[in-house]
């Protein structure tokens, strides 16, 4: 046995001070594979923003930008935008980080099918000015895109990647990922990532030094292993939804962000959507009748302990969202929970039991019997949609619940054969509420399957074109705030989709180790460790961090 | 002997033929897009996605005639190549097995081994005292009874939480470094212990409740009693029993093999123990389909070779089996 | 008189009901099955309602305490207890049935149906069950109980069809069913008056074990979240609890209850197939 254990443990040798060590699980959900920044969606957490750097960091709560690989960047006329970048970067192998990098960075995904090729469409040309300096040409600027792909696209070094046949660009494992950022890939083992920090990071000096030396990532199979790690002190933070924190937070002494309700930042809005091409989901009456019988007050209390809050009729949230609410649409077609009035539009809108079987019926005097969905075995989720078949149910409407596995709830999203769906999948919250309205109500419904979001297959080219042209005008143009205030107009107005509570950013931490974690009176970066979101402050959460004494 | 071991050879060789077969046709047969699942949480640019799409399509090879597809699901089997994970993409799924198979091994064959030689021992014990066989049976068959994740459960909470003596999940601690050191090795028996005690108190009702039947049902034959009537003591004829006793039980040790490696499945996942089963919990709540397939495979051949490995020490321990083979597979 | 002919007939009935461990077995087996048809109407509550407050431990109001969200464990108990039994009996009743056949075609015909046969149920037995099932109920998208059941059972029968033809072998030689086969009659009568009379106990019994082990199959699988995409399961209840941190937050009651209930139930099955197994072998029986 022993030899064996030795034949298992071979690769990972080193010594790591615990003291020196920050432990954290939530975001790596198998053994560490993939650190390549092509593939976002399958790459270790932290290959982007650990190793490979953004051009600007954005702070959400603040709703600002930090130059990060950048210096600066501006819009020096309508459609040509001027990035000047910082001297004195270094890829981790001693090659210099220049302009090429970024050019060829944009440029790679020209010449070969990346997930960002699509830039093209609207981007023209890209001109080196000099070693740091380069211009962005556009034939048709995206500035809403723009915003996001800043803080997004993880800069490649250009005299590695160039090497990279084109055929393998999506396929190689990058095992000795070369990045310009704070830590580097030390080792890994099935069950953790173990990142080492730079000590000739660029940063050191413009920020300060982050404060673990080093970074173990842990594979933790679910918030039940997480929760008992956390009990004994073996897990600095967890990015887990765990049932049962508020309860026991005190006595564990476990920092979330808030003290009390609802303890988690919000990270997304969950959406029930309503496919509008099934009959009689197509009738807006109804569909706004529901959003009156629906009560995300108890899915909050019941099944997140108060951990999440109720979303804002619009589905808006945080700053640079909020920046673009409007007050007055809310007042006027906002919905709130409200079973009588829910009751009264159903009666009104024609949808009373012809039959006498209990259950209302459409106006036609057809049966109706819906079904929600979520996948089987998202416990948090299977519970909220038991309380939303219920609220139906007390207004007359007859709603089931049901746990199709995985595969089959994405099939039925995607072919549209469900009724009702509980998504969230492109709600995350960003620096502009493009990507949400671009999600929410996606224009991309009329291929073979929907797969961009706009689940209902909720059809209005009207919404669409404001959607594309808020796309196309800069924040501070005054139309923005019309064209935002015209688009959450007409999502109420059609109840295509309602939402109902923002996921938190689940985030626990013990002090055991590390002290002076990002809380609400201590707003110094984002307690967050999942994949693509490490430009929010996680970075700037791992300087501020003070080792126990 | 000859005979008796190629026989049980071609069973083997059709049973793996067929779990092969099932594991290529089952994903292609079965409603839902593995790719199309594979990219469903992703969301970049407008219309990036479906172009990643075509390039996986094509190299995984899900393109090709059926035909074509399970003869070359056949050719990379043979070597070694079980397709690329998507769950941890992209490593070869054969890598991620061998990884995780080390943990199963260090589980199930000490379990195995120990709670047989034990439970046997105890069964024996049982058979011929009648004071401890009242308070031991029932305990027996409550083990026996026990579903292996259950059991695991209570083990769980009266060792890990109750009394904080053991840890409940993972391999080792967060906090040790893996290597040849003693406070690694510690560290590591510590995570062991929970998940291998369940698997051996719950095999142990069998095997001594199989023993303790037998024990009786040899003392009231007719050589023990004629034993007996000379005068032969309690031990003596509890070792003749014993020995006629522990052929049965190697062949329950075949039968039961599946249903052992079944429960160690389930006790992984209560202790988050990083073997196969664990793996494959995971690769089924990631629809990963290659890794299911490549897991599947093994967990077959873990309980093939298990199987002839009892058919063999069955053979050397039974002469007769060894002379003549006959009807009886 | 009567009664002491009555007895004298029906032997192995009054061996079985004067033997201490059938009668425990069936007492607590009635009970399970009390509490799994009348029990969901003995509780006020329902399966998925929220019962009271969260996190209480046992009481008189909460026979098996709360869950975490305040619904009612033993209710949660009772309705699962339900399922199984239909597990229990759907998958049984096929595996016994499919074992049956197959032993009694094998044993009853030898030669190559014999070996084709057996060559299957081999393939069969050392087929990691667990693992079929799970790769079975994996792709299958939508299950109800009656899925698993089928599969359950369809992937059961191997042992049984093992023991039966090893009976059928050794009952097809005894003298009057060669009587019978020489005089001409047919399979079917044979089966009906020579073997299945004397084989009923022993089928019996092995109902009995495959109505527990299939239980214990379907519960597993329903722990791995491959059980029942739809309805109440004991499975279901207790991967649950372990999902939604019962043990880390000490809620024993959520956690180990709804399985100590089938555990309980599982034991009474094997009390009185040992019970029978005494009192069929009378050599187990001086004990």
């Amino acid at each position: 046995m022993a030899v064996i254990l030795v034949f298992a443990f071979a690769t990972v040798s080193l010594a790591y001070e615990r003291s020196e060590t920050l432990v954290y699980g939530g975001g790596l959900w198998g053994a560490p594979s993939n650190w390549n920044p092509l593939t976002p969606w399958a790459e270790v957490t932290g290959t982007g923003g650990l190793v490979y750097e953004k051009l600007f960091h954005y702070y959400p709560l603040s709703n600002e930008y930090q130059p990060w690989l950048a210096e600066s960047g501006e819009w020096v006329t309508d459609n040509t935008y001027l990035i000047t970048l910082r001297k004195g970067i270094k890829w981790t192998d001693g090659e210099e980080f220049n302009a090429e990098d970024v050019k060829f960075t944009f440029e790679i995904a020209k010449d070969n099918p990346l997930h960002y090729s699509n830039i093209w469409d609207w981007l023209t040309d890209i001109e080196v000015v000099d070693s740091h300096k380069l211009m962005f040409i556009f034939d048709n600027p995206h500035y809403q895109e723009w915003k996001q792909i800043l803080y997004d696209l993880r800069i490649i070094p250009e005299h590695i990647w160039s090497k990279i046949p084109a055929d393998e660009l999506l396929t190689t494992a990058n095992e000795n990922p070369v990045g310009t950022g704070p830590y580097m890939a030390d080792s890994w083992a099935q069950d953790r990532m173990i990142w080492v920090r730079n000590e000739d990071w660029w940063g050191n000096e413009v920020f300060g030094k982050p404060a673990p030396k080093n970074l173990v990532n842990l594979v933790v199979s679910g918030n039940n292993v997480a929760l008992g790690m956390l009990m004994k002190r073996e897990l600095d933070l967890s990015n887990f939804f765990i049932p049962g924190v508020p309860k026991i937070k005190d006595t564990f002494g476990l920092t979330t962000w808030y003290k009390g309700a609802p303890y988690m930042l919000s990270e997304n809005v969950a959406l029930l959507f309503l496919n509008t091409t099934k009959k009689p989901l197509d009738d807006v009456k109804l569909r706004r009748a529901m959003a009156f019988a629906i009560n995300p007050e108890m899915i909050s209390e019941k099944v997140f302990e108060e951990q999440v809050q109720v979303a804002d009729p619009t589905g808006l949230f945080g700053k640079a969202w909020m920046e673009y609410h409007s007050e007055d649409v809310v007042d006027e077609y906002g919905f709130s929970y409200d079973p009588a009035k829910a009751k009264e539009m159903l009666e009104q809108a024609g949808y009373v039991d012809a039959d006498g079987d209990g259950w209302r019926d459409a106006p036609d005097g057809t049966e109706m019997r819906f079904e929600i969905i979520v996948p089987n075995g998202w416990t948090d989720w299977m519970e909220s949609i038991k309380i939303i078949a219920n609220n139906l149910q007390e207004v007359g409407i007859n709603a089931v619940p049901g746990f199709p596995d995985y595969s089959i709830y994405m099939d039925k999203i995607q072919q549209g054969t469900f009724d009702m769906v509980i998504n969230n999948f492109g709600s995350s919250r960003s620096a502009t509420p493009f990507t949400y309205w671009n999600w929410v109500a996606s224009d991309e419904i009329n291929g073979e399957i929907v797969t961009d979001g706009n689940y209902s297959r909720y059809d209005d080219p009207e919404l669409f074109n404001l959607i594309d042209e808020f796309n196309v005008l800069q924040s501070d143009d005054p139309r923005a705030m019309e064209v935002a205030a015209e688009i959450q107009k007409k999502l109420l107005q059609a109840m295509p989709s309602i939402p109902l509570w923002y996921n938190g950013l689940w985030a626990q931490s013990t002090s055991q180790y590390w002290t002076n974690w990002p809380t609400e009176n201590n707003p110094e970066g984002y307690p967050c460790t999942w994949a693509g979101k490490w430009q929010y402050g996680s970075i700037e959460m791992l300087i501020n961090l003070k080792p126990a004494q | 002997m000859g005979k008796y071991l190629s026989k049980k050879l071609l069973i083997y060789l059709i049973t793996f033929f067929i779990a092969v077969t099932i594991n290529w046709a089952i994903p292609r047969f079965m409603p839902g897009d593995p790719i199309s699942i594979l990219l469903s949480r992703f969301s970049g640019l407008e219309g990036g996605r479906e172009i990643i799409e075509g390039q996986f399509v094509q190299s995984f090879g899900l393109n090709q005639p059926l035909l074509t597809q399970y003869f070359n699901f056949w050719r990379s089997l043979f070597a070694g190549d079980l397709g690329i994970s998507i769950y941890v993409f992209p490593k070869p799924v054969i890598n991620v097995i061998k990884e995780a198979i080390i943990y199963d091994i260090i589980l199930l064959v000490p379990a195995i081994i120990l709670s047989w030689i034990v439970g046997n021992k105890l069964g024996a014990y049982s058979g011929v005292n009648r004071k401890a066989d009242n308070i031991m049976m029932p305990f027996f068959y409550f083990l026996t009874s026990a579903p292996y994740f259950w059991f695991a459960v209570v083990v769980a909470f009266i060792f890990g939480v109750k009394l904080a003596f053991f840890p409940i999940s993972n391999a080792y601690s967060s906090t040790v470094q893996p290597g040849f050191n003693l406070p690694f090795i510690f560290d590591f028996l510590k995570h062991w212990f929970l998940p291998f005690l369940t698997l051996f108190l719950v095999q142990l009702g069998g095997w001594a409740i199989g023993m303790r039947n037998m024990i009786i049902y040899e003392r009231s034959s007719n050589y023990s009693k004629y034993m007996e009537s000379l005068g032969a003591s309690d031990r003596l004829i509890r070792n003749y029993g014993f020995r006629n006793g522990i052929l049965p039980q190697v062949t329950g040790l075949a039968i039961r093999l599946g249903t052992v490696v079944s429960g160690a499945l389930l006790t992984e996942i209560v202790f988050s123990y990083p073997g196969l089963g664990y793996l494959m919990l995971r690769a089924i709540l990631n629809q990963d389909y290659f890794l299911i397939q490549g897991c599947f495979l093994f967990i077959v051949i873990m309980v093939l070779a298990a199987n002839f490995i009892v058919d063999i020490i069955y053979m050397i321990i039974d002469p007769r089996v060894r002379l003549s083979y006959s009807g009886e597979v | 008189m009567a009664a002491r002919e009555f007895w004298k007939r029906h032997e192995n009935l009054y061996f079985a009901l004067t033997n201490k461990k059938v009668l425990i077995g069936i007492s607590i087996f009635t009970l399970m099955i009390l509490l799994a048809i009348f029990g969901p109407a003995l509780t006020p509550y329902s399966y998925d309602e929220f019962a009271g407050e969260g996190y209480l431990p046992p009481s008189k109001d909460h026979l098996f305490g709360t869950t975490l969200m305040g619904k009612d464990v033993f209710t949660r108990t009772v309705y699962g207890l339900r399922s199984t039994f239909a597990v229990g009996f759907i998958a049984g009743t096929i595996a016994t049935l499919i074992g049956c056949i197959i032993g009694f075609l094998a044993g009853y015909y030898g030669k190559w149906i014999d070996e084709a046969l057996m060559m299957i149920t081999n393939i069969f037995l050392v087929f990691p069950l667990l693992a079929l099932l799970i790769i079975l109920a994996a792709y299958l998208p939508y299950r109800g109980i009656m899925t698993i059941s089928i599969i359950v059972g369809m992937t059961a029968w191997p042992w049984t069809a093992r023991a039966v033809r090893s009976q059928t072998l050794s009952i097809k030689n005894q003298g009057y069913v060669n009587l019978s086969r020489i005089s001409g009659i047919s399979v079917f009568r044979i089966l009906r008056e020579d073997i299945a009379a004397n084989m009923f106990s022993y089928v019996f019994m092995v109902y009995i074990l495959q109505f527990s082990g299939t239980i214990l199959a379907a519960v597993g699988l329903e722990f791995l979240g491959l059980g029942p995409t739809q309805g109440v399961s004991l499975g279901l209840v207790m991967q649950n609890a372990v999902n939604w941190n019962a043990i880390q937050l000490g809620l024993w009651w959520w956690a180990i209850l709804p399985g100590l209930v089938l555990t309980i139930l599982v034991v009474s099955l094997y009390f009185i197939n040992t019970g029978l197994d005494e009192v069929f072998n009378p050599r187990l029986r001086e004990m």
